[in-house]
């Protein structure tokens, strides 16, 4: 028994350096890895959107910081190609 | 997707939708954001959100119509947007793509091959591949 214990505590060890190992080199670097399960795993979503379902609105803010509009004004008589993003 | 914008633009809308930054000063800084001089603080509030879009649209002299979402993160949430994504509504309102999640699997060129489906290859002789992102790698 006792040596079960230590080959599944030696697998899941293994696991856990090549998992660290893996996102590092997606991230870039392992203090790169840990900012990305501490800052953008947390926000990152699959969504439950496909394709044939009804696009859902927002209100968004123009430029200016005055005026708004939504998503659904925008979709009138021609397909809207959406683009989001943020400057970093 | 200046370009691709540029392209068919006379057939299909295009609206860019600034959503909370994927790579902040006070979060997870990239270098390359350090070296292009793009060094934010994760906005706490509206007005700092609308400064950094204004930066990002003057900066690149952005043509593509632009959108900033709330405080509450809406758009960002009704899309899984973050920290980017591409979709196109069709005319009925229904969603007819939806692309992966960037950046990983950000591909304007999905978007692209499904605008030439319906109105043809537009691409001007001298544009780039767009299978690869920008520099400005967000939008």
């Amino acid at each position: 028994m006792k040596q079960i214990f230590m080959w599944v505590g030696i697998s899941l060890g293994v696991l856990l350096v090549t998992a660290f190992i893996v996102l590092s080199k997606m991230a870039g670097g392992p203090k790169d890895a840990l900012y990305m399960v501490r800052y953008a795993l947390p926000h990152m979503r699959g969504g439950n959107l496909r394709p044939g379902d009804t696009a859902p609105d927002a209100r968004l803010f123009a430029l200016n910081g005055a005026d708004t509009f939504h998503i659904r004004e925008r979709t009138a008589g021609r397909p809207l190609v959406l683009i989001f993003g943020s400057f970093t | 997707m200046v370009q691709l914008f540029e392209d068919y633009k006379d057939h299909a809308d295009f609206l860019t939708i600034y959503v909370r930054e994927a790579h902040p000063t006070d979060e997870w800084q990239m270098k390359s954001n350090i070296k292009d001089g793009v060094c934010y603080a994760q906005p706490r509030n509206l007005s700092d959100r609308l400064a950094i879009a204004n930066d990002f649209t003057k900066r690149f002299k952005y043509p593509v119509p632009f959108g900033v979402d709330d405080m509450n993160n809406a758009a960002n949430d009704a899309y899984a947007a973050w920290p980017e994504r591409l979709y196109i509504i069709d005319e009925n309102g229904k969603i007819a793509y939806r692309g992966g999640m960037g950046p990983f699997n950000y591909y304007p060129k999905e978007v692209r091959a499904w605008l030439a489906s319906r109105y043809g290859e537009m691409k001007h002789p001298e544009a780039k591949p767009e299978d690869k992102k920008p520099d400005q790698k967000s939008t």
